[in-house]
């Protein structure tokens, strides 16, 4: 299953705020597990972490078909990630790098997450979610031809 | 007993059409509440209709979700509801999941949770879905009967407005002392009646108001849950007294035959066997109120409206222009699994659309087989209500209905429905000179005076036509084998000519 254009976006949009907000406010962390992490707790919230944990584990098995680095890696029973192994260091290139571009595994393990929240909640329900942990700015259309530019 | 002084109880909205008539004008402001029902009755919708319905962001509503339905999946499922709207999500409604506390800690603790997340949200609605998987854990009648009274107690205080939601057979309603804390408790049945399912919603209890006693029908469409009270929602409404004018069928003669006109108001009642022109004698009348300024409903079940307006048309009828103008609606109400309620809230939402005056029920033989076998039953005692309410508002009916053609009786309607009607004409063939001829008697007329002619009638390309003259010289006619007298020839008729009586 491919991931939709719109979700890539909207995941690596993601991952560019938190490598932006990352330099100040938690610079020893990944943009992509803090963009995983506060999935995490927004979604354990209403969902449950069983909920978040079944989720993860989809998204999780999904990406490692487009990104084989993530073998190693697993979701714990409370919905952390660990385990990623070699793919921790592909990840973390981007770690407190404002102004690169996000890693590809990481835009795709988010984005499988976001597609699985998706297809369960729909999009304005997903959208409205997250403009609950990051703001607008974040989350700009990403179908306007400013959001895929950006 | 004096009112003075005495507290108010808003009411508010139950998001749930025909709901806030049940309950007696809303729900109590402030209320604990328990939904109880089997799996799939229709309890989550319920409770989410609720929400909508009257959370704000100032006052939001917070839904904790409990062991059972994965919360994701229905919002998946609730989403495709018409009144569910994404946007309010997760500010004016928060979904809080509270499995890990559930499967990790006590009922002290859940409380505790439930608590802080008030607190913080100083909600209107509080919901707890299911709040029966949460108290299925291994403790005593105690803990949980401390821990529901302390819920309660919170609740209200915080000014929260709350609904439990539980998985409860009905068996397990006696002296369950969580029914005891609760200030109202609503049951949803789903009930498998041969090939049909009927829904229907009782109010046990609900402290502070009157609510409308009984079991009430619902329906759940992609619009949510649907109640349809078993008085119509007319309960409120003051009775019309009788009416004083008299409505034509448009056909003079038969008018005459009764006392000028059907009363306003009256339920009429034509029966007939197959054939003999019932419905030709319902769509006269309907056309001649419409031409009168009378808007009208006809409620058909065996044929669509489209046809049935054709066949109008053929006697010279026009159906058409009237429905295009609104004066006018036929409605054809789908003969699957129909409860007399859902019935009458179509026919109610008609008539107060339109404003109507006349309505037409034909057949009551295709309005019995529209309805689920459950509703069936209960027939009767259903056309009754429907009857009595709809009369009560002023809406002149007449209902055709098919009698087995008999040669040793007489019968006016195989449901025994001649003491709900005010008016009864009796049509049927009768075989003279070699010929399959037709006559039609007013066997009643409450609170007026009618012929008691026995009428020739022919029905042609206008319709029904009586004859102008009174089969004097036949006795037995009623039979349908009359056999000639020796009375002198045919008179011709007139009321006086009719010996009158008033019934």
């Amino acid at each position: 299953m491919t991931i939709r254009l719109e979700t890539r976006e909207q995941a690596r949009r993601l991952l560019i705020y938190e490598s932006e907000a990352g330099n100040s406010s938690e610079p020893g962390a990944s943009p992509t597990l803090r963009v995983y992490e506060k999935l995490r707790r927004n979604l354990a919230a209403f969902a449950g972490v069983a909920g978040f944990y079944s989720l993860a584990s989809r998204a999780l098995a999904q990406a490692r078909s487009d990104v084989p680095g993530f073998s190693e890696a697993r979701v714990t029973e409370d919905g952390t990630l660990q385990g990623l192994g070699e793919i921790e260091h592909q990840i973390d290139f981007d770690k407190g790098a404002g102004g690169k571009p996000p890693s590809e595994a990481g835009i795709i393990l988010i984005a499988r997450l976001l597609g699985l929240v998706h297809i369960f909640l729909g999009e304005a329900l997903t959208a409205n979610l997250l403009r609950g942990t990051w703001p607008g700015s974040a989350l700009d259309d990403c179908k306007s031809e400013k959001g895929r530019n950006a | 007993m004096s009112t003075q002084g005495s507290v108010t109880i808003n009411k508010l909205p139950t998001g749930v059409p025909g709901l806030d008539e049940i309950v007696g004008g809303g729900l109590p402001e402030y209320s604990f509440n328990i939904v109880a029902g089997a799996p799939g009755s229709g309890k989550t919708t319920l409770a989410h209709q609720f929400v909508f319905a009257n959370a704000t962001p100032e006052r939001p509503a917070l839904y904790f979700t409990v062991l059972g339905e994965s919360a994701i999946k229905m919002l998946r499922y609730q989403q495709q509801y018409t009144f569910f709207d994404p946007s309010r999500l997760p500010d004016t409604i928060r979904f809080i999941n509270l499995s890990q506390i559930v499967l990790e800690k006590d009922l002290g603790a859940v409380l505790e949770e439930i608590t802080r997340e008030v607190e913080k949200a100083n909600p209107a609605v509080v919901v707890v879905d299911s709040f029966r998987t949460m108290v299925r854990k291994p403790q005593s009648d105690m803990d949980l009967q401390s821990f529901i009274q302390r819920l309660a107690l919170f609740l209200a205080s915080w000014q929260a407005t709350t609904f439990l939601i539980g998985e409860y057979a009905e068996d397990e309603l006696r002296d369950n002392p969580i029914f005891t804390v609760a200030d109202g408790l609503f049951w949803l049945h789903q009930i498998a009646e041969r090939n049909s399912i009927v829904r229907k919603l009782q109010i046990i209890k609900l402290r502070g108001q009157e609510s409308v006693p009984g079991l009430h029908t619902f329906r759940i469409t992609n619009a949510g849950v649907q109640a349809f009270s078993r008085t119509f929602g007319l309960t409120a409404r003051k009775r019309n007294p009788p009416g004083k004018r008299r409505l034509s069928f448009g056909i003079p003669e038969l008018d005459k035959m009764l006392d000028g006109g059907v009363r306003e108001g009256d339920s009429v009642l034509i029966a007939g066997s197959s054939g003999t022109g019932k419905s030709v004698l319902a769509t006269q009348f309907i056309a001649e109120g419409v031409q009168q300024g009378e808007p009208g409903i006809v409620a058909v079940f065996e044929e669509r409206p489209e046809a049935y307006a054709e066949r109008a048309n053929s006697l010279g009828l026009d159906l058409e222009t009237p429905q295009k103008d609104g004066k006018l609606s036929i409605l054809y109400l789908r003969p699957l699994d129909l409860s007399v309620d859902e019935t009458m809230q179509s026919i109610l939402d008609a008539v107060q659309k339109i404003g109507a005056k006349r309505l037409v029920i034909d057949s009551l033989a295709g309005f019995e087989m529209a309805l689920s076998p459950g509703f069936r039953a209960d027939f009767r005692e259903s056309l009754y209500r429907m009857i009595f309410a709809l009369t009560g508002i002023g809406v002149t009916i007449l209902s055709t209905v098919e009698v087995d053609e008999s040669f040793t009786e007489f019968p006016f309607s195989t449901y025994s429905i001649s003491f709900l009607c005010d008016d009864i004409l009796r049509l049927r063939y009768v075989s003279i000179d070699g010929q399959l001829r037709k006559i039609m008697v007013v066997i009643k007329m409450r609170g007026g005076n009618h012929a008691k002619d026995i009428r020739e009638y022919e029905i042609t390309s206008k319709g029904v036509v009586i004859l102008g003259k009174r089969l004097t010289e036949y006795q037995g006619l009623i039979s349908g084998i009359p056999v000639h007298s020796d009375r002198p020839g045919p008179e011709e008729s007139s009321p006086e000519t009719g010996i009158e009586h008033r019934t």
